[in-house]
């Protein structure tokens, strides 16, 4: 039973659960794959070898390296996503980041924490499922109703009940928003605006300085660039700009690309095993299994029905870009203030008790691979100060929670998911020299996607996810090293 | 020679689950496409099917065989 939720805790950071909803609203059935997938990865971990090393072995320092740099870009991860809830509801983004690193630090600092992970796990899962509730009443439809509405919508418009319409927000455009038809947006605080029209063959960009209150009108085929207008709003029931065409599209989904499906795969999976299983797993008795397996089929069917119910109640989710702390937020829906508030309350909270779940199990792994000192690094407090200040820090710069944590498990898997795969413990020094082979080449390519944008194929695919070709790496170095080693005697080559 | 266990075999199981869902978006004649009870096959396999059927193949193979000792 503890094993499960300790498994379900390190895997589930709000970054990765949140994520689901975005996913499934930005790319449907590709993305309701990958959730379905986030949710499988724990369990297929659970199936892997993970043998412990021999009690008289010397303690490996590799593992415990790479695992607390995974573990520092998932509170990276995390952090960055409390400070873009935080600016989302209006707040200083370092309000949000101080306030979440804090809980985590304190919680950490505390020897007894541990214990509380079960607690915490209930209390978000209570208090996420409070919102979703309300939202299926107000909704008056139950979850397939709500794909059917969904999937049956001959076009994704704004109500007039929409902050964007009400009030208007900062859109934070990463790319080119496009627009479908004809739009007169304004910007109520005035500003810069930045555009692009195609003109004949080609496009000439665009720039407006507007005085609060002013309007522009957009053809079809202009687009909005990133632009530094504080805030701007849209006319009611009009097409979402970068929304799908359609229901029926967006249900549809994309042609599937084969490699990047098999490079998320082979992060999500290895990832998995490099943070659940590798050096010292947790023993899987069918408690563990119940656990993991029916908490992941519960954030699961939270993430498609917090999707389906906020596409259905703001359908102005598909403007500029889809972001996992949007979904922190209650859909713009006709509720009483006191409730609304209340909600919105429970949703943060349940945010919350998830990260100081996920940040004590993560510090009570790494402990787990301290045999020799008894788990004192889980309970380093400098150490783990350090590195809640560090993430912290990093996390005042706007960053891709997601991208964030995909390298976090890209790294865990390519440095430790072979280790974990094996039945048998390698002899010294194979798993370290695997391990070393694939983080490197995992930082190699990562740096190179930063330089070259990732294209298609599969050349693309491993610049999006480097993990595809540097934990194929370490495999073969591990089955060479092993081939090679149980032929002759080894002497100790242990990092 | 490597032993099989039943966790592994529990494991790539789960796989292959995850592993059908693309291949059933790419079946002919838009299979995947076909509304049963208000849901395409597709959302009907990922978002009800797979996971029940991998929560099944967890508690039922993915235990260990023998019975870890006590802490």
């Amino acid at each position: 039973m503890m094993s499960g939720a300790r498994v379900l805790a390190v895997w589930f950071a709000p970054a990765l659960w949140l994520s689901m909803p975005a996913l499934i609203v930005e790319r449907g059935p590709d993305g309701l794959w990958i959730a379905l997938a986030l949710a499988l990865a724990p369990l297929i971990a659970l199936g892997a070898g993970s043998p412990r090393p021999a009690s008289d072995e010397a303690e490996p320092v590799f593992p415990v390296i790479v695992l607390l740099v995974a573990i520092g870009v998932l509170l990276w991860a995390n952090l960055t996503l409390a400070g873009d809830v935080a600016a989302w509801l209006g707040a200083p983004r370092w309000q949000g980041v101080a306030v979440t690193a804090a809980g985590g630090c304190l919680l950490t600092a505390w020897r007894g924490g541990a214990p509380l992970v079960p607690a915490l796990l209930l209390a978000a899962a209570l208090a996420l499922s409070a919102p979703l509730a309300e939202v299926a009443r107000a909704a008056g439809v139950g979850p397939i109703g709500a794909w059917a509405r969904v999937a049956g919508q001959t076009a994704f418009r704004f109500p007039s009940t929409s902050p964007w319409v009400t009030d208007g927000r900062d859109p934070r455009l990463r790319g080119l928003l496009v627009f479908e038809e004809e739009q007169r947006i304004i910007a109520p605080d005035g500003g810069r605006l930045l555009a692009r029209t195609p003109e004949g063959g080609g496009v000439t960009d665009v720039e407006w300085m507007l005085t609060p209150g002013q309007s522009v009108t957009l053809r079809a085929g202009d687009g909005l660039r990133p632009n530094p207008v504080p805030r701007l709003r849209f006319e009611p029931d009009k097409r979402v700009p970068g929304a799908p065409a359609s229901g029926i599209d967006w249900a549809a989904g994309a042609p599937a690309d084969w490699p990047r499906r098999a490079g998320v795969l082979v992060t999500l999976v290895f990832g998995a095993l490099g943070l659940c299983r590798a050096g010292a797993p947790w023993p899987t008795t069918r408690a563990t299994a119940a656990v993991a397996a029916g908490g992941g089929l519960l954030v699961l069917a939270w993430a498609q029905g917090w999707a389906l119910y906020s596409i259905l109640a703001s359908p102005d989710l598909f403007l500029g870009g889809i972001t996992p702390e949007r979904f922190l937020a209650l859909p713009a829906m006709r509720v009483d203030e006191p409730v609304r508030a209340a909600l919105e309350g429970l949703l943060l909270a349940g945010g919350m008790a998830g990260f100081l779940a996920s940040s004590t199990a993560l510090r009570e792994r790494l402990g787990a691979l301290d045999r020799t000192g008894g788990g004192e690094i889980g309970r380093d407090l400098g150490l783990w100060a350090g590195v809640f200040t560090i993430a912290a820090l990093a996390s005042l710069w706007p960053l891709d929670a997601w991208s964030l944590t995909l390298c976090a498990l890209g790294a865990a898997g390519s440095g430790l998911g072979t280790t974990a795969l094996g039945s048998t413990a390698a002899p010294p020094g194979v798993d370290t020299v695997a391990g070393l082979t694939g983080l490197a080449l995992f930082g190699i390519l990562t740096a190179a996607a930063q330089v070259l944008a990732p294209g298609d194929g599969l050349l693309g695919a491993m610049l999006a996810y480097p993990a595809l070709a540097a934990v194929p790496a370490a495999c073969l170095v591990s089955v060479l090293g092993r081939a090679t080693t149980s032929h002759r005697p080894v002497r100790s080559i242990r990092a | 020679m490597l032993a099989v266990t039943t966790r592994a075999k529990a494991a790539v199981l789960l796989v292959l689950l995850l592993v059908a869902f693309p291949v059933i978006a790419v079946l002919p004649n838009q299979v995947a496409a076909i509304r049963v009870a208000g849901l395409s096959l597709l959302w009907w396999y990922g978002g009800v099917i797979a996971p029940v059927l991998a929560g099944l193949i967890a508690v039922a193979w993915l235990p260990d065989a023998t019975r870890p000792r006590a802490r």
